[in-house]
């Protein structure tokens, strides 16, 4: 007979791991609005946050429920906390994809930037980064939990080429006052994007160290461990 | 708080006839600390438990190898006094055994064995046993009337007090609150806490729960090893090794 209490931890993981398929779908279709100029897809990020807050509730109230109720222990003590530790974070990164998606709504009502590449590799690792977070979790693979952390250098690095190009770009925009506003306005919008993928990098750093603290009980944060 | 030695078994094994019971087992008890053993039931534990006020001398066919040392005295040694060692390590049973006698005599018992006869003595003492094991509030009134009238939660205290008369360095319990109503238990409970200032306590219960809230470092036994201690905190949050993990987490077998 499977006990009751294995079964409501597998709930609980879902109710997660649900949550986490929504968070990156957020932002998979925020990069995509904005790549895509694309007003409507934009909009459903937004309207999607309700659901992604209230899984958090549930994940929280789960949780809650089995502290009080089954007293675990050892790593089901240690599951429960990370679980509502790791929900934390893909809220808030379901948070940054709204941010996005509303920066890409304004861009979409001028005409576009230039191209920028950075930006294109900044979201490409912030979504691996997501990714890979949220695998760690479901295999319980330490290694994998601390790759995520990282990655967050690139992460970084491709944020700073953004800003560097288009502090270039508003500098050596036009003279005209009307047009520099415009263009030191959708700069700017831009320049808050590419900060709302770094943010996520580190949020989904964090997600990776939860996992740790789950799956080998050593808390990694704040500290590099040897074999990294 | 003090942190000296005061049991050590080393290699300590231990055989009912043919059957080992207890394969080398080496741990370190602290003083004024209190030690959980944990395992599942047939491993051990109070067979261990009985080795170290040897108890289960009174058991034939038994026999003991490796050293298990008290304040570093072995206490299998051809010249202890087991009756002594019996009153320095004293012991509480899984069911309240009192006396059909009154409360009073006892908690003299001990006392008596031990040869004091003086009526004031004897009062005194019997008075700060029970309050020490939370017990003399509820008694004082009738402490010359039958132990059998008690609560089965008082009459396990008064077993409590009783040990305690003879003013042991450790006192071992069996399983003290499992015959017991939860209000009882958590009387225990606190008393465990209390007494720990002033005696080593070893424990042995079959609830993972009562291990964490009372004790100080924790043992868990499976199949006559000793397979894990450690820092109770550190065995219920992240035990080392994964058969204690799936044992506590109630993964096993
Ligand atoms: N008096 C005895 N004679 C023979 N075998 C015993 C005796 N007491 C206990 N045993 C055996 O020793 C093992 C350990 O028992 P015990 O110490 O009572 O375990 P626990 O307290 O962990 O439940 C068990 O297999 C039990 O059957
Ligand atoms: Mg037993």
């Amino acid at each position: 007979m499977e006990r009751h209490f294995i079964k409501e931890l597998d709930a609980l993981k879902m109710t997660l791991l649900n949550m986490a398929a929504l968070t990156r779908r957020a932002l998979e279709k925020a990069t995509h609005a904005y790549l895509n100029r694309d007003e409507k897809e934009a909009q459903t990020v937004i309207d999607g946050d309700k659901e992604i807050n209230d899984l958090e509730l549930q994940v929280d109230n789960i949780s809650l429920k089995l502290l009080a109720l089954e007293q675990p222990m050892a790593r089901d003590l240690r599951f429960i906390i990370g679980t509502t530790k790791i929900s934390k974070e893909l809220e808030r990164i379901a948070d940054q994809a709204v941010n996005i998606a509303q920066r890409s709504l304004f861009l979409c009502q001028h005409p576009p930037l230039h191209h920028i590449p950075s930006m294109e590799r900044l979201m490409t690792i912030a979504d691996n980064m997501l990714d890979a977070a949220i695998s760690s979790f479901i295999n319980e693979d330490f290694q994998q939990a601390i790759k995520v952390r990282q990655m967050d250098d690139m992460a970084d690095k491709y944020t700073l080429e953004v800003l560097q190009t288009l502090v270039e770009y508003m500098v050596k925009s036009t003279p005209v006052a009307e047009k520099r506003l415009l263009n030191t306005n959708r700069s700017i919008q831009t320049i808050i994007i590419s900060r709302c993928l770094e943010r996520i990098g580190d949020l989904a750093t964090n997600i990776g160290e939860h996992v740790a603290f789950i799956v080998k009980a050593i808390n990694i944060k704040h500290q590099k461990i040897d074999f990294e | 708080m003090e942190n000296s030695q005061k049991f050590i078994t080393q290699h300590l094994n231990f055989y009912y006839g043919e059957f080992k019971a207890l394969e080398d087992i080496s741990i370190t008890i602290n003083q004024n600390q209190v030690s959980a053993l944990i395992g599942p039931s047939g491993c051990g534990k109070s067979t261990f438990l009985r080795c170290l006020n040897r108890m289960n001398d009174l058991i034939p066919g038994i026999r003991v190898k490796g050293s298990i040392r008290l304040d570093d005295e072995d206490i299998y040694a051809p010249s202890v006094d087991v009756v002594n060692l019996r009153r320095r390590v004293g012991m509480v049973f899984q069911k309240p055994n009192p006396f059909p006698k009154s409360i009073f005599e006892n908690v003299a018992y001990g006392l008596r064995v031990n040869g004091i006869k003086n009526k004031k003595v004897l009062k005194q003492r019997v008075e700060k046993s029970l309050k020490q094991a939370a017990l003399w509030d509820e008694v004082k009134d009738r402490i010359n009337e039958s132990a059998l009238g008690l609560s089965g939660g008082q009459q396990q205290r008064l077993c409590i007090a009783r040990a305690l008369a003879v003013e042991p360095d450790v006192v071992l319990m069996d399983e003290p609150a499992s015959a017991l109503d939860p209000i009882a238990t958590q009387k225990i409970e606190d008393l465990i806490h209390e007494l720990k200032k002033k005696f080593t306590i070893i424990i042995v219960t079959h609830s993972m729960q009562q291990a964490a809230r009372v004790s100080d470092i924790t043992a868990f036994f499976y199949m006559g090893k000793l397979i894990e201690t450690g820092d109770t905190e550190t065995i219920f949050t992240r035990p080392a090794l994964k058969q204690t993990e799936d044992y506590i987490t109630g993964r096993f077998g």
